[in-house]
């Protein structure tokens, strides 16, 4: 199993998902992360835990493009829980290094990353991709649409993928979350019954990883949410401020 | 980021009383020790299954849930390190199968070690085997500067007794280590023995208090000859040959348990006196020989109220307290007897009254609740005659020089309190932190 942004809380509760689903089936965990020592603690507490060996992949997605780190990485799973909010338009939208920022670790930077493992599933014709992008890449809204375009972006790339790779036996699964109770979050006003845990997300992820959906909501409120929101005529949606 | 306020009502297990205040979690040392340093005041809370207004704050809380990792678990020594976060549960899922077990357990699993260190909880074994602090090696704290101290009983030690049982005004902790107990089974021979009035329970306990675990329970609403009628369980890790066949052979592992739920608030009039007076009565007589003797598993014996989700709901959406107090052994008899029959009075009963004989905890430990006495917990449904009879209990209390444990209180007068005495650092607050210094005696 190899994990991009092994530190999120997404990709702890998953790991630990599938740990407990599947016991130490995975002989070694990769985790792929720029936090060296976050992530320490993070392979300690597997280790202690779950007696579960992983390997630390330091590897900055902002300024790292050398992938000779991960020739040695080699797994039949890969989850990618890369994600950068960034600032919202208000504060952000005339802020270029914040959205070179956005567009760099949501998409530019990240689809060559994920296409080097590409190669590898391609080869091995099985194994699943699991990406997460965002119902903020569903459609563009006032306060955050730069974040949403490049998730967008990503989730056409997933698209795209999927159907390239169901031709060699490999499964891609687009996770799209709503409003998540996590780091990436911290701070912000979310309306309760609409925020996920990292836990339900991590059960919803590995039921689609075991059952081989295509997308999964998290939670499922928000594909009819979604449903909603692209409903909505541009000449309305244009006038009001979500 | 930004640190937007997220007003959200927060209460702990016994619902009352419930604050607006601003919760946030992060496993990031350097995020927590920005917010601390934005806050004007600030407390930690754990899974808050502590009961009244202890880890609560009017501006901020910082849950520490989310520092929720395993450290190192030693097992030659028995020795095991995790933060702050870490749920007792999460412990015993990985040391029980090893042939450990917790040193010192409260009646519920579902509390953090954090939690455990900051109202330095104790359990069924008190009377034997002290605190929770008494196996506690080390912990790091980061304290109102940011900075991250470590601390024992040689190191930093001044900071290591104020924090143990300081209800987290020293700082917020964020790891710790302490020791096991080694155990051959994951069973409890038990056994339960019925006595019918508060003279044989005393005669009991001192007959019985070279076992290891020992607790009573009470019915609180008899009067007169059968006033403290009660069922006392005393208890010892049980070894591989006390088994029976069928569970010896895989000692430490327990079947996977069917766990119920309160699915909702019961409307509040389910639970009077006269629903309590009939459980009481079934409680007591369902055992009809007058003691048995069995294995059981820890789960069962430890933790049976933990195999109901939300057991809280029950009291209603009003909540309810637990009233927990100590009075010293010499006064026990007289004191159970006194305040035993203000309940009874009040007819304002408790289904889940406990009884337990304690020890004193080392002088090292001064905000330890224990002393050489008996404790007596009760649960009493919110409502408007409760102020008047806690006040009632209080004094019985006060006249016996008892004290109340501050991990339930969220009423009682501040002189059964104040021997939690940490110094002040301006940072770290609760609301019955206030709430007891702003009382003036």
């Amino acid at each position: 199993m190899i994990v991009f942004g092994a530190t999120s809380d997404i990709s702890q509760a998953f790991i630990a998902k599938v740990i407990e689903k599947e016991g130490n089936k995975y002989p070694k965990i990769y985790l792929v992360t720029s936090r060296r020592d976050a992530t320490e603690r993070l392979a300690k507490h597997l280790e202690v835990k779950y007696n579960q060996a992983s390997e630390i992949i330091v590897f900055d997605i902002t300024k790292d493009s050398d992938y000779s780190v991960f020739d040695s990485v080699h797994s039949d799973l890969l989850f990618c829980a890369i994600g950068f909010l960034g600032k919202n338009s208000q504060e952000g939208l005339y802020d270029a290094v914040n959205t070179e920022a956005v567009i760099a670790i949501n998409y530019a930077r990240l689809i060559p990353l994920i296409n080097y493992f590409v190669q590898q599933f391609e080869q091995q014709k099985s194994g699943t991709i699991i990406g997460l992008s965002s119902v903020a890449g569903l459609r563009g809204r006032q306060s955050n649409f730069i974040y949403g375009s490049a998730k967008a972006g990503f989730l056409v790339y997933l698209d795209g993928l999927r159907n390239y790779l169901y031709h060699k036996g490999v499964h891609v699964i687009t996770v799209i979350p709503g409003f998540m109770d996590t780091k990436m979050t911290e701070g912000l006003p979310l309306p309760k019954p609409l925020t996920a845990s990292p836990k339900q997300a991590a059960n919803i992820i590995y039921n689609a990883y075991r059952f081989k959906y295509n997308k999964v909501y998290i939670s499922g409120i928000w594909r009819y949410i979604m449903m909603i929101i692209n409903l909505i005529p541009e000449t309305v949606f244009k006038k009001i401020k979500l | 980021m930004m640190t937007k306020m997220n007003k959200q009502k927060i209460a702990n297990w016994g619902k009352f009383p419930v604050i607006e205040t601003d919760m946030i979690a992060s496993s990031d040392f350097d995020q927590l020790r920005k917010i601390i340093a934005e806050s004007h005041t600030i407390i930690a809370r754990g899974n808050g299954h502590s009961y009244g207004d202890n880890s609560l704050n009017k501006e901020k809380i910082f849950s520490t849930l989310k520092l929720n990792k395993f450290i190192s678990f030693d097992k030659q020594n028995g020795i095991f390190e995790c933060e702050s976060g870490v749920l007792l549960a999460d412990v015993l899922a990985v040391i029980v199968p090893e042939g450990f077990f917790l040193p010192v357990t409260p009646g519920t699993k579902l509390i953090t070690v954090g939690g455990a260190i900051g109202s330095n909880v104790h359990g069924k074994n008190n009377h034997s085997e002290g605190c929770f602090c008494d196996y506690v090696l080390s912990f790091s704290i980061m304290v109102e500067t940011g900075d991250i101290k470590t601390c024992s009983p040689s190191e930093n030690s001044e900071l290591f007794w104020n924090t143990v049982g300081g209800m987290g005004l020293t700082g917020i902790i964020l790891t710790a280590k302490f020791t096991l107990k080694r155990i051959e089974t994951a069973y409890i021979r038990q056994r339960v023995l019925k006595a019918k009035n508060l003279e044989e329970i005393f005669n009991y306990f001192e007959t019985f208090k070279n076992w290891t675990y020992s607790v009573a329970w009470i019915d609180c609403l008899q009067r007169g000859e059968t006033i403290g009628r009660s069922i006392l369980t005393i208890g010892e890790h049980a070894t591989q040959a006390e088994l029976p066949v069928k569970k010896a052979n895989q000692p430490l592992h327990l079947k996977n348990k069917l766990k119920f739920a309160v699915p909702f608030d019961f409307p509040s009039f389910i639970l009077n006196t006269f629903t309590v007076k009939a459980f009481n009565f079934f409680y007591y007589f369902k055992q009809i020989k007058r003691e048995i003797e069995n294995i059981t598993d820890y789960d069962a014996f430890f933790y049976p109220l933990d195999a109901i989700n939300n057991w809280n709901r029950i009291y209603g959406k009003n909540g309810f307290i637990q009233y927990q107090f100590i009075i010293p052994a010499n006064f026990g008899k007289e004191g159970m007897s006194n305040v035993l029959q203000t309940i009874a009075d009040s007819r304002q009963g408790s289904f889940l009254a406990v009884l337990k004989l304690y020890k004193a905890s080392k002088e090292e430990a001064h905000n330890s609740f224990p002393i050489d006495g008996y404790s007596l917990a009760l649960d009493f449904k919110i409502n408007k005659q409760l102020p008047a009879l806690i006040k009632k209990l209080d004094n019985i209390v006060e006249r016996y020089n008892g004290r109340i444990y501050l991990a339930k209180d969220a009423m009682s007068k501040k002189s059964l309190l104040d021997y939690v005495k940490t110094p002040e650092t301006g940072k770290f607050n609760s609301v019955q932190h206030e709430r007891i210094n702003g009382e003036t005696n």
